[in-house]
């Protein structure tokens, strides 16, 4: 009886191996193109809507109909070409000195065995997990003190996200581990010192790690809201684009800039996905290898 | 060129495993000294704190009479290969081999010399310009043999240089090393689990177990004079047969009785044995599978046993014989030495006589496992 | 619980092995790790006090066994080192000392006596009569005194380590002396910060960031719980602000509902589930679908799966807060996706997306997973393609389905691998702010729970509801850090029991 029963099964899947993946495959197609749509519609409308000149708030079609240019020259009338401006200097700078802390630590916790590293490791998973939030009202302070807000906030938005930065060593941690650690020692025997054995041997072999280390680090602070928003507080010309563009949308103004938001979204969105999607390669391999190791 | 001498060293990690117990040796100028155990024993722990990669937490190791505890790798002049090669997967061979020369600052034109000449010797002067990816294992580890060759260090070190090769490639290495060993004419110490490397390298060879040193002695010692039963069936492939038996003595004539058959022990192992003053005692007794022959039903110390499993080598027959009692014998017999006949008849179950001479046996104590005679 | 031998527990069916498994997670798992950690705490202190006993002894027996450079350098920092010939440690110490003493009297010591009062005399106004103004006088500063006060502590700490380092290594060059060996001179000392020492010189700089920027703010904000700071007494222009005590933490945690509002503890309650389930369904319904998502792409037979990824992973680059915020307004009752819906005439009126609070909850989780599955896609991928292809050609001899090599074999090797990834995306997702604040901004307004603190409304999170409570108008800054403190406890709890019960369980499906 059950012999039967798979025999009967074995012909029947024999029989039907390649229409039933032909189907399945078909039904992922269509669930593929359908997600496509679903992702990719709302840039679409957010596209469409930057040419829409015949108003200026929300409406509820998408295709416009009368196009121009408008919305963008107005940008240029206000504050926008500031924000933009302070955003990528602050991008910039974070990138790089960014980077450099957060190789630094993790090269370290990777490679050097010394008696306080697993206390250290374990004492900032513990300081991860108070909401960081919470220190911008003293660094706020802090930072007024020193003239670091509203219309300067650039130098303090700065100071507050590569300071930090060393705790998001994870990635790149799990990178470096994946480095045998015999290069490390065939080199020290060979005579170099440990600063060596970083820039003569690790940092060549970590390209990857590098690209996608700086390539987070640029991306930060162009969605940055929580501490752009606190620290140039009241001053235009400090905000940065995601604090800027967020007022716009406030109940005030949307029906005043609704489709200059979409301009400027537009016009921030482009630089940072072209250079987002060159460097993809390396983004995917940290995505990747940094969620494995944990 | 130089000499090692370590004195007490021992490594206790921060877990207070001890990996290394006071470990004490003296390597002469230009020895070749191999250290040898299973996984875990402390050798390639021990080689470590040699190059400096590993903290000595007690004793101290000199090189050249310098007591180098405290001096980072760089600072003790020693070269050394590593088991998986670590070449530098982004410099060229040439670049591998020649990193240690530049960080030293030396001119270019000697460096070239120098690379070329360690590639000649090493043949491999068709790859300097490839990268390490593109070199087949033996490859690789010559380049990581120039590498360290080039540095003209006091001591050269090697971590199981050979185990990641296949079984053909390590055999033909190991002659190499054997050569170059004689180019280079510097003081050694090579780590491998692998006996017959010991054995085949080493002017002395160190055999570790758990963190201590079983016997340091020549090949020849540690072959024919097991301190121990550990030993004695690590060193020789197949291992030592050991049965638990009894020592008998009568006047000056020792005897034994594995299995019921009584065999006299003669020659050497008898005066030895008379000479320590042994009396009557159990003992675990030793005789390597090469040493077994044989014999006849009814011969004088003919041993009954059943054969299980045949083993064709080629040149030889390895047999796995059960004796009434069920132990467990290996016996290398050479293939010449059978007819034809002979060897059709070695099947499962076949009904076969052994013996052996009483000049091969090792006598270990049954408590502590020493050999009676040589500890 | 009878414990049962391992193949005992084979025997059993697959209810019983669950119900099993389920009675050895709460009987014996949990409570055992959960002790474990405690007892592991109560030995670190132990340690900890045996340490600082076994440093006092070593302190006071370098005294009396040292020289007379070891015995003067208890009072005059580096002495030792600059009488045995190593300046430069010596100056450094020296320095230290000078610096350390210098502040103490100049700043110090005031900081630190103002510290437990936080202020005695606030802002001042007096009446000038010639020009019929009021001047004010701004005197003490409890917001600095608080920090300089901290700030004064650590340089205590700091200065302590330090002098005992100093005695320490009085301690070493006596010995290395006594041995014979020279001392290692400060050209040595520079070059080993590039050397065996270099692990230092690569972490000052990035912990020097993270103890000012991370760790005084957090000790600070700790402290603020137990103050009344809050717009009306910033500690400067308008009033002092002095120690309370415990008295926020009983207002956040009483039940107690003054003038017929809401109480705080019960709006806690209210905001802390919706944090969970966010949390909950965030993290597993981007995880579940992501993965599926990445399978249907890897399939074998499906063409062009590189512009399938790069489509979603477009997503990703760019700006969330572009996406989210428009997102948020196609959604709105005026937005496109009503309109659309309306003028093809399939509703009637517009859908309460961000009005209605059920609508506004399901929305978030929904538009949250359009943000989210690229990214779990991207991870998954990479984790799908390394399960080893025999473990499926196993499967499929052996006679499992499609299905059954999912649940038998994928699953159980993703979840093996993600755990950690699951968890920190769980605390993740509870302090998503961005996808919140920047959806709905909290929105539909909770009428009953905002009267108590900052408005809240029914889609808010603990986080967001954190800095609601920083900007609004009172700007009660003690209650968002206790907000801040609970918001701590129950991540670290959370965690706590994941890493303490998690490989126990893992372990059973071990695929190392």
């Amino acid at each position: 009886m059950s012999q039967n029963k798979t025999a009967g099964a074995v012909a029947k899947r024999h029989m039907g191996l390649k229409t039933s993946r032909r189907i399945g495959n078909t039904a992922i197609y269509i669930l593929l193109i359908a997600m496509s749509v679903i992702w990719l519609v709302p840039f679409i409308c957010i596209l469409l809507q930057s040419f829409r000149v015949e108003s200026t708030w929300q409406v509820g079609y998408v295709v416009p109909q009368k196009w121009g240019l408008d919305n963008y020259q107005n940008l240029f009338k206000t504050d926008f070409p500031r924000w933009y401006t302070n955003t990528f200097i602050a991008a910039l700078c974070t990138a790089v000195l960014q980077t450099v802390i957060v190789l630094c630590m993790s090269y370290t916790l990777s490679r050097f065995r010394f008696k306080m590293r697993q206390p250290l490791m374990r004492f900032m998973l513990i300081l991860g997990m108070f909401p960081g939030m919470l220190t911008m009202i003293i660094l706020y302070r802090v930072l007024k003190d020193l003239g670091m807000t509203q219309a300067n906030a650039v130098p303090g938005l700065i100071l507050v996200y590569v300071a930090s930065s060393g705790m998001g060593y994870y990635v790149s941690k799990g990178f470096f581990d994946t480095i045998p650690k015999s290069l490390d020692e065939a080199a020290r025997v060979d005579g170099a010192t440990r600063l060596q054995v970083l820039y003569k041997i690790i940092l060549p072999l970590s390209k990857p790690i590098v690209i996608y280390t700086i390539l987070t680090a640029f991306m930060g602070p162009w969605g940055d809201f929580v501490f752009a928003r606190y620290i140039s507080f009241g001053a235009s010309a400090g905000k940065n684009v995601a604090v800027g563009l967020y007022d716009w949308l406030s109940k005030d103004q949307i029906n005043k800039s609704y489709t200059m938001f979409c301009a400027g979204g537009v016009l921030v969105a482009i630089p940072v996905t072209i250079l987002f999607m060159c460097l993809q390669k390396y983004y995917v391999e940290g995505v990747t290898g940094g969620a494995v190791k944990g | 060129m130089a000499s090692v001498k370590l004195t007490d060293v021992k490594k206790v990690y921060d877990n207070n495993v001890t990996a290394v117990h006071d470990f004490n040796l003296d390597i002469k100028d230009k020895e070749f000294v191999v250290f040898v155990g299973p996984s875990g024993c402390g050798k390639s722990t021990t080689l470590r704190m040699i190059a400096g990669l590993e903290d000595i937490s007690g004793g101290t190791v000199e090189i050249d009479g310098v007591v180098v505890n405290d001096l980072q790798p760089k600072d003790r002049d020693i070269a050394m290969v590593f088991q998986n090669y670590a070449l530098y997967p982004h410099m060229t061979v040439y670049d591998n081999i020649a990193f240690s020369l530049r960080l030293k600052k030396m001119p270019e034109e000697e460096i070239y010399e120098r690379v070329t000449n360690a590639a000649e010797i090493l043949g491999i002067t068709q790859y300097l310009t490839r990268k390490p990816r593109a070199l087949s294992g033996g490859q690789r580890q010559r380049v990581a043999i120039g590498r360290a060759m080039v540095r003209n260090a006091k001591v050269f070190l090697m971590d199981e240089p050979l185990s990641n090769l296949d079984a053909k490639l390590r055999n033909q290495m190991r002659a190499e090393i054997i050569l170059l060993r004689q180019k280079l004419d510097t003081t050694f110490v090579y780590v491998t689990h692998d006996q017959t490397e010991a054995m085949t390298l080493g002017d002395r060879i160190v055999i570790m177990r758990d963190g201590f040193i079983e016997q340091v002695g020549t090949p020849t010692e540690v072959f024919e004079q097991p301190h121990n039963i550990f030993v004695a069936e690590f060193i020789g492939a197949p291992k030592m047969n050991m049965m638990e038996t009894r020592l008998s003595r009568e006047g000056a004539k020792y005897f034994v009785s594995p299995f019921g058959v009584k065999i006299e022990v003669d020659g050497e192992k008898a005066r030895q044995l008379a000479e320590k003053n042994i009396s009557d005692r159990e003992v675990v007794l030793g005789v390597r599978p090469e040493h077994i022959v044989l014999s006849e039903a009814g011969a004088p110390g003919a041993i009954p046993c059943r054969l299980e499993v045949n083993e064709m080598m080629g040149s030889e027959l390895h047999l796995h014989v059960y004796t009434e009692n069920e132990t467990r014998l290996v016996v290398r017999i050479p293939t010449i030495d059978l007819t034809e006949e002979q060897r059709r008849n070695m099947v499962y179950g076949a009904q076969l006589y052994i013996t052996f001479s009483g000049k091969v046996m090792h006598f270990f104590d049954k408590e502590n496992q020493k050999n009676l005679i040589y500890s | 619980m009878a414990n049962i031998s391992d193949l005992e527990y084979l025997r059993l069916s697959k209810g019983q092995k669950l119900l099993f498994r389920l009675k050895r997670f709460f009987t014996d798992s949990l409570p055992n790790g959960l002790k474990n950690f405690f007892v592991r705490i109560g030995k670190g202190i132990g340690s900890g006090c045996q340490k600082i006993g076994s440093e006092c002894k070593d302190i006071v027996s370098t005294f009396v066994h040292g020289d007379w450079k070891t015995k003067l350098s208890y009072l005059v920092m580096g002495f030792g080192c600059l009488a045995r010939g190593q300046i430069l440690r010596g100056i450094l110490f020296l320095l230290f000392e000078i610096v350390f003493i210098g502040y103490m009297i100049l700043a110090g010591g005031y900081w630190l006596s103002m510290l437990p009062s936080l202020g005695k005399v606030g802002p001042t106004e007096t009446y000038n009569e010639l020009f019929d103004t009021y001047t004010t006088t701004y005197n003490d500063n409890s917001f600095k005194i608080l920090l300089y006060g901290v700030l004064t502590i650590f340089f205590i700490i700091a200065f302590i380590y330090t002098w005992r380092q100093n005695v320490k290594q009085n301690q070493i060059a006596e010995k290395i002396l006594a041995s014979g060996k020279k001392l290692r001179s400060g050209k040595e000392d520079l070059h080993s910060l590039v050397d065996d020492q270099f692990h230092k010189t690569l972490l000052a700089l990035p912990m020097t960031g993270i103890l000012i920027f991370t760790v005084l703010p957090i000790i600070f904000m700790v402290l603020v719980a137990f103050t009344n700071y809050d717009g009306a007494h910033d500690g400067y222009a308008s009033n002092l602000f002095t120690w309370v005590g415990l008295k926020n933490f009983n207002t956040m945690l009483s039940w107690n509902s003054a003038g017929g509002t809401q109480s705080y503890a019960a709006t806690f309650g209210e905001v802390l589930t919706w944090t969970l389930i966010w949390a909950f369904f965030a993290t597993f319904t981007n995880y579940f679908l992501g993965m599926f998502v990445a399978m249907a792409i890897n399939k074998k037979g499906i063409k062009v799966k590189k512009l399938w990824r790069t489509i979603l992973v477009l997503t990703i680059a760019i700006p969330q807060f572009i996406s989210l915020l428009y997102v948020s307004k196609m959604f709105a009752k005026d937005g496109i996706i009503n309109g659309t819906l309306l003028s093809l005439g399939w509703i009637k009126q517009a859908l309460p997306f961000w009005e209605d609070p059920t609508w506004a909850r399901i929305t978030v989780i929904i538009i949250n997973i359009w943000i989210g599955i690229p990214y779990l896609m991207l991870i998954t991928t990479g984790i799908l393609m390394n399960i080893p292809a025999d473990l499926y050609e196993s499967a499929r001899i052996d006679g499992a389905n499609p299905w059954q090599q999912y649940t038998k074999i994928t699953l159980p090797y993703m979840l093996f691998v993600t755990g950690p990834y699951l968890l920190t995306s769980f605390t993740g997702n509870m302090n998503n702010f961005n996808v919140i604040y920047l959806l709905t901004g909290g929105a539909p307004t909770n009428a009953a729970a905002s009267s108590a603190a900052g408005s809240v409304g029914y889609t808010d999170l603990l986080i967001t509801w954190l800095f609601k409570i920083t900007t609004g108008a009172e700007s009660q800054y003690y209650l968002a850090s206790v907000v801040g403190i609970l918001v701590f406890i129950v991540v670290a709890l959370i965690s706590l029991i994941v890493y303490n019960v998690l490989p126990s369980i893992k372990n059973e499906e071990d695929f190392q």
